[in-house]
């Protein structure tokens, strides 16, 4: 095995030189330019950002970096200055370039030896067992530099997201000996709370500083400029510029994303008192929820927030009467009854919810946009004899395609051909045409690029402006500063703090996050 | 659920794009819808059972290519269509019902044991059977949907529980009697316009029923939306418990229904009668839904494969001794069939690049189809 190259000890003219260059990169599918001459070089030990909206090509860059794709002929691309081929043969990669994706690519009933051993195989005895001790000893070492006190014979679904993600960053990193090679991380922090995004920062850093250069694939700027040294920006599949990240501001960056100057900010506009309640909850409590009360105002733009495990993830679940264990406290939603509702019965009120797993509970992968978007409202598209009423139905879909700007191929097309912004923009249409008093989003704009996400805030800010509450559980802080008009914060199962109109700042959002204030 | 039909000859396999009478329509569009209807893709079943028909033909020129051949492929498979049938509805809504060919057993052989046994007429006697598969299917939803054990393994637990009672009516011996061949209840399955036996219209009334549930109602819908995310469905107010219980409830009295018309066709009760059916119904099920609405569990494409594997065995029959060759026919055609149907994720997304230019955006996020090869 090769020996420790700890940080310093490699030559000035090896510093120099990019650890990764890859140049003149194309790719296309079918009419689809995903790719046009593409550059990128990444130094030796730095954290190098790779952002661009959803569709900017980004994915396509990395999976041909994986060896998924083939690049169009002409890309040239060379590690430590040895040339090597853009994944002429599928599933060839790079020894020294080494891959986390978004999903992790973990087998949670398994635990981390296992899932170590998965990509880097067993030790075994000459009689063909494993030798658990020697495998678990190994594991130890690669995880525990990380800290975190992960438990190596748990299965990973009992480890928290943060944990996990670190055990797909041991795993990808088994074998690496502290050469020089590039670790790529896709959106590592999609899937985890707040409180624990800097704790991962933290290893992507020690990974740096010990001498391994990061390419951090992302859609959030302000990790950009938590983490990053550099950043190459890309947009329409060409690469619009790579800076210093010491260079940029908040402000200039998002404009060579969206190409134009953007409104970063929305300014939400607080309802006027008095307003009258479209939905009331009382004494609210589900799993780790103790007890909520609040009231949600005609035309209010109502956050709900909290760390992972808090319960505000299931506010929105019990609200709708969707949450899958036991449930107390009730629910009355006055332009559907004057009564109130125990909340294992809210179902029936019918408020819809634009649900958090996207694919697991928002689209159903093998309908067609516009069956998706009917879905919930087949009861009105019937006609004589219990008949669906094709024609309505057809024009409903087309309808709202319009109105919330779906980019698909029609309604025909299979809801999976569509990013994932528009697949979001389908599952908050569908709940818009059942022209509820109350829309419930839990995280809407998870894995949603920059442009549509403005987009969908301005879909959500157009609503309440005609009179719909809307309530937005969220742990990504842009959300509830661009849309909210006022935000409730759980901690423990309990509302600790509630924060309207100016109020409502990043540094206030995270202190009653975090019980800090 | 499996409500009468109120239209019977308005097959269109084209599925959500039904064409209003209305809306003016070109030539060219017409033309590509049927160029889409007719595609290999859309029909390969088809094409296959037609090329089966030419090869029998040529093999065995005198006896295949006949009236009787035709009127033996017909009334010989009208009972396994309906099995077939029977499992159409669980599969849509993801769950497996693999008591459906103890149910039937077990309505042949009461039906059998009332009329000869008890003394019983033909409508009491079914009744009764009938009602016994109506409690095989609530005892089949109680176990899958209120206990929640996987409806592979609980359906096959609740077989063995139906085969018991069979047992304890029988005996293991077939009932028989001259009630059995007697004429009301022997026209159930005897009676013939034209030398085609009435199974052969049950079959095509439950075929309508069942399309026109899966294409034209809401609960048609329903059904696929909580086979292909139960929970997402559950979410948009699919009431996807108690549609997973009403599909194993029609699918017993589906399967009851033919086992009493086995026991009419027959002329007796026969303990095994369901157990041969089993396979070919969930054979036919898979490969109808490769067929017509690709990737979705259909009663069309059900009917279909029913006729193609009936024709193929029935053919092999005519033209070779060779006790083997019908398996072996039923298990080639059901790898083929499946192998297509798995091949047919990747067929849609090659020819989607070329049609939709915002394709390329799926490679973000968790698409499951982002494999391009």
């Amino acid at each position: 095995m090769h020996a420790e190259t700890p940080l310093g000890s490699a030559g000035t003219q090896e510093t120099d030189r990019p650890v990764l260059r890859v140049s003149g990169l194309s790719k296309r599918f079918g009419a689809t330019q995903a790719l046009q001459d593409v550059d990128l070089d990444i130094a030796h030990g730095e954290i190098h950002a790779l952002i661009g909206p959803n569709g900017s090509g980004k994915s396509t860059l990395i999976k041909i970096l994986a060896g998924y794709h083939h690049a169009a002929p002409g890309a040239a691309a060379e590690l430590d200055g040895e040339p090597f081929g853009l994944g002429q043969v599928t599933g060839s990669r790079h020894d020294r370039l080494r891959f986390v994706h978004q999903e992790l690519g973990l087998v949670g009933e398994l635990s981390a030896t296992d899932n170590l051993a998965l990509s880097r195989g067993f030790a075994r005895t000459a009689l063909g067992n494993i030798r658990w001790p020697e495998m678990e000893r190994r594991t130890t070492a690669l995880v525990e530099r990380f800290g975190l006190g992960i438990d190596v014979r748990r299965p990973l679904s009992t480890a928290t997201p943060v944990q996990r993600a670190v055990v797909a960053i041991a795993a990808a990193l088994q074998g690496w000996e502290g050469r020089r090679g590039v670790l790529v991380l896709d959106e590592p922090t999609a899937v985890l709370p707040p409180g624990e995004v800097a704790r991962l920062f933290d290893i992507v850093r020690e990974i740096r500083d010990s001498g391994a250069s990061v390419l951090y694939v992302s859609h959030r700027m302000d990790e950009i400029f938590a983490l990053a040294d550099r950043v190459t920006v890309i947009r329409g599949g060409r690469r619009i510029a790579t800076r210093r990240v010491d260079e940029l501001t908040p402000r200039s960056l998002a404009e060579l994303m969206a190409g134009e100057e953007t409104e970063t900010e929305h300014r939400p506009r607080p309802v006027s008192d008095g307003a009258e309640a479209v939905l009331e909850v009382r004494g609210l409590s589900a799993g780790p929820l103790h007890g909520v009360d609040f009231t949600l105002a005609r035309g209010e733009r109502l956050g709900i927030t909290g760390l992972v495990g808090s319960g505000h993830e299931v506010v929105p679940y019990a609200v709708c009467g969707a949450y899958g264990g036991p449930v107390r406290g009730q629910v009355r939603v006055p332009e559907r009854s004057p009564r109130w509702v125990d909340a294992k019965d809210a179902g029936r009120l019918g408020i819809p919810l634009v649900p958090a797993d996207r694919a697991g509970e928002g689209v159903i992968g093998d309908f067609s946009v516009g069956e998706n978007l009917t879905l919930p409202l087949l009861d009105r598209l019937r006609a004589r004899a219990g008949r669906l009423h094709r024609r309505h139905e057809s024009s409903l879909a087309e309808e709202w395609i319009r109105r919330v700007g779906v980019r698909a191929a029609g309604r025909g097309a299979r809801i999976t051909t569509l990013s994932g912004g528009n697949q979001q923009k389908v599952v908050v249409a569908r709940c818009l045409a059942q022209q509820p008093p109350v829309l419930v989003l839990c995280e809407p704009t998870a894995g949603v690029d920059i442009a549509t996400r403005l987009q969908l805030y301005d879909l959500i800010e157009r609503q309440a402006d005609e009179g719909m509450g809307v309530i937005v559980s969220s742990s990504d802080t842009e959300d509830l500063l661009a849309l909210c008009t006022r935000v409730l914060v759980v901690r423990d199962g309990r509302i600790v703090r509630e924060i309207s109109g100016r109020d409502i700042t990043e540094p206030a959002l995270v202190h009653a996050m975090e019980g800090t204030e | 659920m499996t409500s009468t039909p109120t239209r019977t000859a308005e097959f269109r396999p084209s599925g959500t794009e039904v064409p209003t009478a209305s809306g003016a329509r070109t030539l060219g569009t017409l033309g590509r819808r049927a160029a889409a209807a007719l595609s290999f893709r859309t029909i390969g079943a088809v094409y296959v059972w037609l090329l089966i028909i030419v090869l029998f033909s040529v093999w065995a020129p005198d006896t295949f290519p006949t009236v009787t051949t035709v009127k033996q492929v017909l009334n010989g498979n009208a009972v396994a269509g309906l099995v077939a049938l029977s499992v159409v509805l669980p599969l849509t809504a993801r769950v497996f019902d693999l008591s459906v060919a103890y149910t039937m057993s077990l309505t042949s052989v009461l039906t059998a044991h009332f009329l000869v046994s008890t003394g019983l007429g033909p409508t009491a006697a079914i009744a009764l059977a009938m009602t016994a598969a109506l409690v095989v299917g609530v005892v089949n939803g109680v176990v899958v949907v209120v206990l929640r054990v996987d409806s592979f393994i609980a359906t096959l637990a609740t077989g063995a529980l139906i085969q018991s009672l069979i047992t304890m009516v029988t005996d293991d011996s077939s009932i028989t009697g001259v009630q059995l061949l007697a004429k009301p209840f022997a026209d159930i399955a005897q009676l013939d316009v034209g030398g085609i036996t009435l199974p052969v219209l049950y079959l095509l009334l439950a075929a309508t029923a069942i399309w026109f549930l899966l294409e034209h109602t809401a609960t048609g819908r329903r059904l696929y939306a909580t086979g292909f995310n139960t929970d997402a469905a559950r979410l948009q107010g699919v009431r996807t418990n108690r549609l997973r219980f009403l599909t194993l409830v029609t699918s017993a009295l589906l399967a009851g229904f033919a086992g009493v018309v086995f026991a009419s066709s027959v002329g007796s009760g026969s303990p095994s009668a369901g157990t041969p059916y089993l396979l070919s119904a969930y054979a036919a099920a898979f490969v109808g839904a490769t067929q017509l609405r690709a990737g979705r569990f259909n009663a069309w494409g059900t009917v279909i494969a029913v006729l193609l594997l009936g024709t193929g065995i029935t053919g092999l029959g005519l033209a070779t001794s060779a006790q083997w060759a019908a398996s072996l026919f039923t298990g080639s055609v059901l790898i083929v069939a499946l192998v297509l149907t798995g091949g047919r994720i990747t067929l849609p997304a090659v020819l989607r690049r070329h049609k939709a230019p915002v394709s390329a955006e799926t490679g973000d996020v968790s698409a499951p189809d982002k494999e391009f090869s």
